[in-house]
């Protein structure tokens, strides 16, 4: 038996940001982070496994459309060529930080780039291929306060490490925070450890350059 | 031959077990018979596939099939809800070869098909699938038309909710009576950040 060791997760993704995510609809930096929430939480993972049923459901229940005469002999001569198992060979993972992540992370990002943004809170940009989102660790260090700040769009912040808190409570690893436009803030990383955050953010469509719409979701537009 | 303790352990994850385990390709062309059509019939049902791209993809989602069978778990799925789920992440792959996105990450990446986490395999068991087959059944047109919208087309609820010109706390509700009706709605996550 294993022991839990770590509060249980106490906030999760809404029933149909789940359903988004099993039926593959997802942009990927929201998928990125209800999967690593599904890391920690037993609960909505068992909810996925429901969810992906419907999936595979609706699946056996569609009408079949005939496939071409030689489609399987096709495929099966594929296989001959690419006998090789497709299972990824692990990689150890030899960066500090990413080996307080859960594991899948470093499917997305090997080598974060921590750049400071203020005296306790650093971000590492995650390059995944979209507009809409922006995908970033965040790493407040132990006891850090991040200035007061506002959000400019949708954002999602899901603890992977050690945990902050802010007027509203103390959140966790796993804890899927959301925030809308116009919540103000101020985290703060617990006093014996650090904290590292996944977070997306909502490309602002009107507003500034590049290097400010890296800043939220912890530094200030109005400092304190 | 181990005894059936499974009563919801159907042919197909058999047939699937015998591949992840053996790569047992008859039991795979019998699995390529049943499920290629089913999923060149489910592209093609809601995505813009035309029967060649729906087609391509089907042989696409078998291989990666043979590819990843040692990691099906019949315990914890079952062959239809795992086969979908490969098909839903080459279709997500599909899409973002389209849109021409550089990025070389792959669904797969994104979702974490193989959890490492200790805790959670003794926890998942696999559910009574017929009851959410059946369930899918009784379901009011207006939550079925959302629901199978979302997984056909592999649209968001807000963009369902656009296409249909409902508002989007119409869609919401929708989907979650149609959770509540199948039973896969857990009390606990309507519990959500008050900020
Ligand atoms: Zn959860």
């Amino acid at each position: 038996m294993t022991v839990q060791l770590r509060p249980e997760v106490q906030l999760h993704p809404e029933a149909d940001l789940l359903l988004d995510y099993a039926a593959g609809s997802l942009s990927p930096a929201l998928c990125v982070s209800v999967t690593a929430h599904l890391h920690f939480c037993d609960k909505c993972r068992a909810q996925d496994i429901a969810l992906s049923e419907i999936g595979g459901d609706l699946l056996s229940s569609v009408g079949p459309e005939k496939m071409p005469e030689n489609a399987l002999e096709k495929v099966l001569l594929s296989l001959n060529s690419a006998e090789i198992s497709d299972q990824a060979e692990t990689i150890p993972i030899i960066n500090e930080d990413m080996k307080k992540l859960p594991a899948f992370m470093s499917n997305i990002i090997a080598e974060p780039q921590f750049n400071f943004l203020t005296r306790s809170l650093k971000v590492a940009k995650i390059p995944i291929g979209e507009n809409k989102y922006e995908l970033a660790l965040h790493k407040i260090s132990a006891g850090g306060k991040t200035p007061k700040h506002d959000h400019r769009g949708l954002e999602v912040t899901v603890v992977l490490y050690g945990s902050f808190s802010d007027l509203d409570g103390t959140y966790n690893e796993g804890d899927f925070i959301i925030r809308e436009p116009g919540d103000v803030h101020s985290p703060v990383a617990t006093i014996d450890d650090e904290c590292i955050c996944l977070s997306v953010v909502e490309a602002p469509i009107r507003l500034v350059g590049p290097i400010l719409r890296m800043i939220n979701p912890f530094l200030s537009f109005s400092p304190v | 031959m181990t005894p059936l303790v499974n009563s919801s352990r159907d042919e197909w994850s058999e047939l699937l077990t015998k591949v992840g385990n053996v790569q047992d390709k008859e039991a795979f062309s019998q699995l390529f018979g049943h499920f290629a059509p089913l999923i060149k019939g489910f592209l093609m049902k809601g995505a813009p596939f035309g029967y060649e791209q729906a087609e391509e993809l089907a042989q696409e989602a078998m291989i990666k099939v043979w590819r990843k069978a040692g990691s099906f778990d019949e315990k914890k799925s079952s062959a239809s809800t795992w086969i979908y789920t490969i098909a839903r992440n080459c279709r997500i792959d599909w899409f973002r070869r389209e849109a021409r996105i550089k990025k070389d990450l792959k669904a797969e990446d994104l979702y974490d098909l193989v959890d490492e986490n200790p805790a959670h395999s003794s926890l998942i068991q696999k559910r009574n699938q017929t009851t959410v087959r059946e369930n899918l059944q009784v379901l009011p047109v207006e939550q079925l038309e959302v629901i199978t919208k979302i997984y056909y087309e592999g649209k968001t609820h807000s963009e369902v909710a656009e296409e249909l010109a409902l508002p989007l706390g119409t869609v919401k509700s929708r989907i979650r009576l149609a959770l509540k009706k199948m039973n896969i709605q857990l009390e606990s996550l309507d519990v959500r950040v008050e900020s």
